[in-house]
């Protein structure tokens, strides 16, 4: 029974970031195809501002990790 | 690097200044800059104004741009053939270019209306044409005396076609035929035959039916249909001969002129530009005074050329940067070799202020470690070394994709280096296949050590950047920020101290004067900083744990290696395995080169490059050819 909260812990820890990141991304990625249109010249800037909401999900993977791992 | 530039003014006799501002876009190395007249010789009270043309000057320049709108015109309307450039100058014939173009112009105008009408009625009647085309075969079996009336007729929709053959039976008391046929272009066309009484009740039918008559010209309309074809197709080549016509006058009008206007317009633009330069000059009553921007290696050799070329007559005298004008000197960045190619990546960002940093040599150094240490595998790197071999090797007429492949070499060296530290040739296999075993840690098991060891990273990467902010701040004699940076180096090391002190409790390293030592410097922070600075210093915790990404990309990137291994075994066939986990591996390396160069560079431009950079420079604009 531990184990299994423990795995549902170490899911959510990564599992909610993961849902915030997408839907960040989504905000993010649909205003960049807008603005591509209008400037083309921006596509890297829009590349790294799709990037910057991962990293919500890569800390819920290191908590997810830990979680693993001290428990 | 930031190339250093010079503040330089150029005096002369006021007679000289067009033949010195075409010098100096020729040689395309200066930028002049109004503002540094007006922030200095004029808030003094001087004699120096802007700079005003003369009644002829103005009377010559609208003139020449009346001419230059009059041949664009003319250019734009004859046809761009490659006609060899004329070897005339063009100002002695400029009064009777002036005439001429006009009459060009009427000429050109005239034969491209006729061009267009006629290509117009040779697209109609070939359109036509088609339709009638259609419907020959089934008038060539029909006697030709008969007292028959044909009607052709376009159908637009096919359904239709039923339920008109049935009103027209109905209508006409079954004295009608109709046959269909299709175009090549897939259109419906029908003919309609009944005889002579009934053609105009039929007429009448197809008109309330809108059922539209087939086109032709009304001065075919009143011949038999097999002469309208006949007749048709003649004015389709008479058409096709007068289009002939029209564009062989056409090119031998460009052909004879075009390499003369042309010729003319190019010294029309110089011209046009050289007076557009002079509202950035300034007079007194004798002279001319322009100030601006040049690079400080330049000055020197426009010194000489002027000198040599004015007798003496024009002066160029570099001036000192005031500190209040740092920010208005133009940036040009210049890397040379191996950083290069890595402009690609800075040119992303706008141009840093001429007191800050080229970001350039920055992302050459840490972009490719950063980029080694996600991807890491020495298979993969040897693939993107042969990729970034290839794209430099033979596309050779696309600098872009040349510079993208070096940055790539470089990224796969350290992809190389770093693989053999973690043992991982294509994931898992080299161990395998080969035996190989890491040479400093397996980071598929050693989680936590990778974990500290992107955070480690991350440490001395945003400590560097601050470093580098501190040196800023001094140069600009802004004390407080430098003390900011400086304080908050010292609370990030204080506060990583006592996190080691927590974990790995040790006699030398004690938590209770870590945490004294926190509690003092805080309040100095906030007070040097203002209530902002602990945000700030969290931000730069937030900065230094996001490197972590460095260990969660490159074990996602290893954990996929493997798992194509895996897959590929569980085939239990050669060359499907070889399918499979070739299939998967392809898709890793994709991601392992788009994944790595995103977050290096994002790890660059949010958490490094904030704590230093100053962006927001002018971006150096010489006046030169083909310029502004």
């Amino acid at each position: 029974m531990d184990k299994a909260l423990i795995a549902l812990a170490a899911a959510l820890a990564v599992g909610l970031p993961a849902i915030a990141t997408a839907w960040a991304q989504s905000r993010i990625g649909s205003a960049g195809a807008g603005t591509l249109a209008e400037k083309p010249e921006l596509t890297g800037t829009i590349i790294i501002l799709v990037a910057i909401p991962e990293t919500m999900v890569i800390l819920g993977f290191v908590v997810a990790a830990m979680i693993l791992m001290m428990f | 690097m930031i190339i250093r530039m010079a503040k330089v003014e150029i005096i002369g006799p006021k007679e000289q200044l067009m033949t010195v501002l075409a010098l100096l876009r020729g040689r395309g190395v200066f930028q002049p800059d109004p503002a540094l007249m007006r922030a200095g010789d004029l808030a003094s009270g001087g004699q120096t104004h802007g700079l005003v043309l003369s009644a002829d000057e103005i009377r010559e320049r609208l003139f020449f741009e009346e001419l230059r709108s009059s041949m664009r015109q003319l250019v734009d309307l004859l046809p761009e053939l490659p006609v060899p450039s004329a070897h005339l100058h063009p100002l002695p014939v400029m009064d009777v270019l002036a005439e001429l173009v006009e009459k060009h112009i009427e000429e050109a105008e005239r034969l491209q209306t006729q061009l267009e009408e006629q290509r117009a009625d040779e697209a109609a009647l070939a359109r036509d044409l088609v339709f009638w085309e259609t419907l020959e075969p089934m008038l060539a079996d029909l006697p030709e005396e008969s007292d028959l009336e044909f009607l052709g007729v376009t159908i637009h929709d096919a359904s239709h076609l039923e339920g008109l053959k049935q009103l027209l039976q109905e209508r006409l008391y079954g004295q009608c035929e109709i046959s269909v046929a299709r175009t090549a272009e897939g259109a419906l066309v029908g003919l309609v035959a009944t005889s002579r009484q009934m053609a105009d009740q039929l007429r009448s039918i197809m008109t309330d039916e809108r059922v539209p008559e087939l086109p032709l010209p009304e001065e075919l309309a009143g011949l038999p249909i097999p002469e309208r074809i006949v007749a048709l197709r003649h004015r389709v080549i008479d058409c096709q001969a007068a289009i002939e016509t029209c564009s062989r006058n056409l090119d031998d009008l460009a052909r004879q002129w075009l390499p003369v206007y042309r010729q003319a317009l190019d010294w029309l633009e110089e011209r046009l530009a050289l007076y557009r330069a002079t509202a950035t000059a300034y007079e007194t009553r004798q002279c001319f005074v322009v100030e601006g921007w040049m690079a400080a290696d330049e000055v020197d050799g426009l010194r000489r050329q002027l000198t040599e070329k004015f007798d003496g007559q024009v002066v160029l005298e570099q001036l000192e940067i005031m500190e209040e004008e740092l920010d208005m000197v133009p940036v040009v960045l210049h890397n040379p070799g191996y950083f290069a190619p890595f402009e690609v990546f800075s040119r992303l960002l706008p141009l840093p202020k001429y007191t800050s940093y080229d970001p350039t040599p920055f992302i050459g150094l840490f972009f490719p470690l950063l980029f080694g240490m996600i991807l890491g595998d020495i298979g993969y790197g040897c693939l993107l070394l042969i990729l970034a071999v290839l794209l430099v090797k033979y596309c050779t007429g696309h600098p872009l994709v040349v510079n993208l492949g070096k940055v790539l070499g470089a990224a796969a060296l350290y992809t190389m280096l770093f693989g053999l530290l973690f043992g991982e040739l294509f994931g898992n296999l080299g161990e395998q296949w080969f035996g190989l075993h890491p040479l400093w840690v397996d980071r598929i098991h050693a989680i936590v050590p990778m974990i500290i060891f992107a955070i480690s990273v991350g440490v001395a990467h945003v400590l560097f950047g601050l470093a580098l902010g501190i040196w800023t701040d001094l140069r600009r004699h802004q004390g407080r920020e430098a003390l900011v940076k400086l304080l908050t180096i010292v609370l990030v090391l204080l506060g990583i101290l006592t996190l080691v002190a927590w974990l790995v409790p040790k006699p030398w390293l004690a938590v209770r004067p870590l945490l004294i030592s926190i509690a003092v410097i805080l309040p100095v922070l906030v007070a040097a900083g203002g209530l902002l600075a602990p945000l700030e210093l969290l931000k730069t915790f937030g900065n230094i744990i996001s490197y972590v990404r460095i260990m969660a990309i490159g074990l996602c990137s290893v954990l996929l290696a493997v798992v194509a291994n895996r897959l590929g075994g569980a085939t239990g066939d050669v060359l499907a395995g070889l399918l499979v986990a070739g299939m998967l591996h392809a898709f890793n390396l994709l991601l392992g080169v788009f994944a790595p160069t995103v977050h290096s560079l994002r790890l660059h431009y949010v958490e490094f490059f904030s704590k230093f950079l100053d962006l927001g420079g002018r971006r150096f604009e010489p006046l030169e050819r083909n310029g502004p």
